[in-house]
């Protein structure tokens, strides 16, 4: 079948300035000569490829290695994490997208209108489709998948929370399904877009919650064939496949024949198989590798930050010695951010000033309040009756020493990262703050923070839209859920944040909603309850045979659907 | 020099002169490394006088050169400050665990050896069920329980090293037990503890020596096994074990990394190994 030119405009991931750039200057040494800007961009974002690559070819195994935690459950819904979400958008699909821009896009549903006083939402959908054991996509499907969502037995985490305000679904017609919501829901698109709010087979999920688990049924491009745990999930092209969303590279089937998806939890060995040949996609790539692999003409790089909150260390406010916003603005002065980003990311990773990803467009970033200066350091801790010194050189006030512990997820933080802490812990006992480090797994580390055991962490939340800042710094989210988690780590607590993101919340108005987000995030900035580190690293390594692979704009998960082999 | 030779050389000493006096290449170089492990150990700024925690990230991941003879890690900190600074920590992690383990297997096995046949029994079939496990498997176990942490490392190690030396134990204490100067001793009228304290245990303690000495490069080991596995000493602790965890991401790219805490891993253990096989045959032939 004819299929389009594999490029597409706008750039199809929020691929940033850094990785742009190099992509560009190599492609115009190959592409000299070539005029269309669409080719560069291609070339870049379908994987940093920059040779001519010709037309696609269809057949042949991809093999995927997974450096995330091997799921328990296939089915995004119960739970909601992210290695769910990196295999599952190979055959699940949501109601809608985003583009490169920020702006939703239709996928499953082609056009949507929401009623004037923003609590009810029609949504049309697509009338071609069919999940791949023969169900018919239609409103009903979409009914079942909400309330699946909403069912307390379904164990829905991620997926519960988005549709917090949503009170109900109704199918007008068969391609009609109309949302009822408690109160206006600025974010309910961005929350649709995500893929843990992919829309299954109702039949399947009639099954039991394991057989569900084990082989989810969608609409995507691939399909779940079978999971041996521990080792792989393979994964077959579905022939019948009609529905790319609007910015993929060619419409019909996918080229790829089947996707070996496997998880190598080392990032060492991750790294040696992919240069072996062994798989031909690696994520988690680890910046020495990055740089490595910069050298070598067999290995391409795709670059792809989360969405959702930056990564930072957050200050927790809700008790000494952070309850003092001189005492954590010291902390953040203190901290050498720069020299440690910059020798241990080795230029992959660019220092950020933000609390949001730099892929949200209402990002707002303010170097100024986060440059290293321990001089001023010392002066605000002096002002705030930390003015003696002990034998360490630990600043004490009472004879308490200033000690800030510091709970570290040894699963969520890459080793890279860990040495970003152990930096800042240096840099900061310069200025007299004793940073105790403590790693741990991530049941230990839930528990230190549950039980109010912390003085700073880093847990990043990655989410569609600037509505991520709602859930963690509004003064609700202290509050623990009943798992005992609770995302509001810095414990902001101040009514005027409240109100900016509760109203931003409801305003249905992009600029009004975006100026809401921004004043929100000067207060937070200028309160000092966090210090951005850089964005969430997303770093893919793929062969460079690879040809067409590109990460969903939304949550930055890869997709397969446009990717083919060229040998 | 023929095998003849050596055979009738090796027979002739430990029939007429006893031990050799001369030290072994093996053996003369073990002393001097073990003189300067403990060197190390005790004053570490004689021979790194610089601070191993001192962060220098313009200066991260060269390779070992004239500045830097180790090369540097991921946060410029000198490794061959590191690696002798660790020296401390993997000795006295040793030394303490070795002492655990011994002290423990002296107990059980003076218990099972001395206090009679039901005694003897239950705590062999005790011992038995410590062996089923794997040592290390022992000391997870352990460091599950209690948390992982220098100190809990130090006892999960000891621990998991007792029942190998409890068994070797109540073997010396039977054997001795049934010498002629022990039925003297009986026959004198002494109380049964008199016997144990003063001819005993005397008697049994030089072949722990041998053991402890040998144990040591176990312990460090292990020791340092947990460290890795992220149980034992925390960064950015200077321990070995941590040295070479850490070192392990950067394998690819920053060789030294790993290799120099490596290899001074193996240097110790073989180091120890070696002193412990040549005090035992000097102590074999006195």
């Amino acid at each position: 079948m004819p299929t389009r030119p594999a490029f597409h405009s706008p750039a199809p991931t929020g691929t940033p300035a850094r990785t742009t750039s190099r992509c560009t200057t190599r492609a115009l040494g190959s592409l000299a000569g070539l005029v269309a800007l669409g080719l560069l961009v291609a070339g870049c974002t379908a994987a940093g490829s920059t040779k001519s690559v010709g037309e696609p070819k269809s057949g042949g195994t991809l093999t995927y290695a997974s450096g995330d935690a091997e799921p328990s459950c296939l089915d995004p819904h119960v739970g909601g994490n992210f290695p769910q979400a990196l295999v599952s958008a190979q055959y699940l699909e949501s109601l809608v997208s985003r583009n490169s821009t920020g702006q939703i896009i239709p996928w499953l549903a082609e056009s949507w209108v929401p009623s004037a006083d923003g609590l009810t939402w029609e949504f049309t959908l697509r009338d071609d489709v069919t999940f791949t054991d023969g169900t018919v996509f239609d409103a009903s499907a979409v009914q079942a998948n909400i309330a699946h969502l909403q069912d307390p037995t379904t164990l829905s985490s991620t997926g519960y929370l988005a549709l917090g305000k949503v009170t109900g679904t109704e199918a007008v017609s068969p391609t009609v399904v109309r949302f009822a919501l408690s109160e206006p829901d600025s974010a309910l698109l961005e929350s649709l877009s995500q893929p843990w709010l992919a829309i299954e087979s109702p039949a399947a999920l009639e099954r039991s919650q394991d057989d569900n688990c084990a082989a989810p049924v969608g609409t995507g491009p691939f399909i779940v064939e079978s999971w041996v745990k521990q080792n792989a999930i393979t994964l077959v092209r579905n022939e019948d496949y009609v529905s790319p969303p609007a910015d993929a590279g060619h419409s019909g089937p996918a080229y790829l024949d089947t996707v070996i998806w496997r998880f190598i939890p080392d990032s060492a060995s991750r790294y040696a198989a992919l240069q072996s040949g062994e798989v031909d996609v690696i994520d988690n790539a680890q910046p020495d590798t990055i740089v490595q692999a910069e050298q070598s003409d067999s290995i391409e790089e795709l670059d792809s930050p989360r969405p959702g909150s930056s990564n930072r260390i957050e200050l927790n406010s809700g008790q000494a010695p952070f309850d003092d916003v001189r005492v954590r603005e010291a902390f953040i002065r203190s901290a050498n951010v720069d020299d440690a980003v910059s020798s241990l990311f080795q230029g992959t990773a660019t220092r950020s000033y933000s609390a949001l990803s730099s892929v949200e467009p209402t990002a707002v970033s303010n170097a100024a309040l986060f440059a290293y200066d321990p001089a001023a350091a010392g002066t605000l801790l002096d002002e705030a009756g930390w003015d003696e010194t002990d034998a360490d050189g630990y600043r004490i006030k009472d004879s308490v020493r200033l000690t800030v512990e510091f709970p570290v997820s040894t699963n969520q933080s890459i080793p890279a990262e860990q040495s970003v802490f152990e930096q800042i812990q240096a840099t900061a006992k310069a200025t007299g703050f004793e940073v105790k480090l403590r790693p741990m797994d991530l049941s230990s580390w839930y528990a230190a923070l549950a039980g109010n055991d912390y003085d700073a962490v880093s847990a990043p939340y990655t989410k569609v839209g600037p509505d991520v800042l709602r859930i963690l710094y509004h003064s609700d989210s202290i509050v623990p859920a009943p798992s005992g988690y609770f995302a509001n780590l810095a414990q902001v607590d101040d009514p005027a944040i409240d109100e900016l993101l509760t109203t931003a919340a409801t305003t249905a108005d992009a600029a009004e909603r975006a100026s809401l987000y921004s004043d929100a995030q000067d207060r937070i900035l200028e309160g000092f309850y966090i210090l951005p580190l850089y964005d969430q690293q997303n770093h893919f390594l793929l062969r460079s045979d690879v040809i067409g692979l590109r990460t969903l704009p939304t949550v930055a998960v890869p997709t397969l659907y446009d990717a083919w082999l060229n040998r | 020099m023929s095998d003849l030779e050596v055979q009738t050389g090796l027979s002739a000493q430990s029939r007429q002169s006893g031990p050799s006096r001369r030290l072994g290449v093996a053996e003369a170089t073990a002393g001097v490394l073990a003189l300067l492990l403990v060197a190390s150990a005790v004053v570490p700024q004689l021979l790194a006088p610089g601070d191993p925690f001192a962060i220098d990230p313009l200066s991260a991941f060269q390779p070992p050169n004239f500045a830097h003879g180790f090369g540097t890690d991921e946060s410029g900190r000198d490794i061959y400050t590191r690696v002798v600074h660790g020296t401390q920590y993997s000795l006295v992690i040793g030394a303490a665990a070795t002492a655990i383990g011994l002290g423990l297997g002296i107990v059980l096995g003076t218990l099972a050896g001395m206090l009679g046949r039901v005694i003897d029994f239950t705590v062999n079939r005790f011992l038995e069920v410590l062996f089923a496990f794997p040592g290390l498997l022992l000391a997870l176990l352990f460091i599950v329980i209690f948390g992982p942490g220098v100190v809990t490392a130090t006892i999960a190690v000891g621990l998991s090293t007792a029942p190998g030396y409890a068994r070797i134990i109540r073997a010396q204490l039977i054997t001795v037990r049934s010498q002629a100067f022990v039925e003297a001793a009986t026959v004198l009228g002494r109380t049964r503890w008199q016997i144990l304290l003063r001819h005993i245990l005397p008697n049994t303690l030089a072949p722990l020596f041998v053991l402890a000495t040998l144990g040591i490069g176990q312990a460090i080991v292990w020791a340092a096994t947990l460290s890795y596995l992220g149980l034992g000493a925390e960064p950015p602790t200077a321990e070995w074990g941590a040295m070479l965890s850490a070192g392990r991401t950067y394998i690819t790219s920053a060789w030294w990394m790993s290799f120099f805490p490596g290899l001074f891993i193996v240097l110790t253990a073989v180091t120890a190994t070696v002193l412990g096989r040549s005090i035992d045959r000097r102590m074999r032939h006195v």
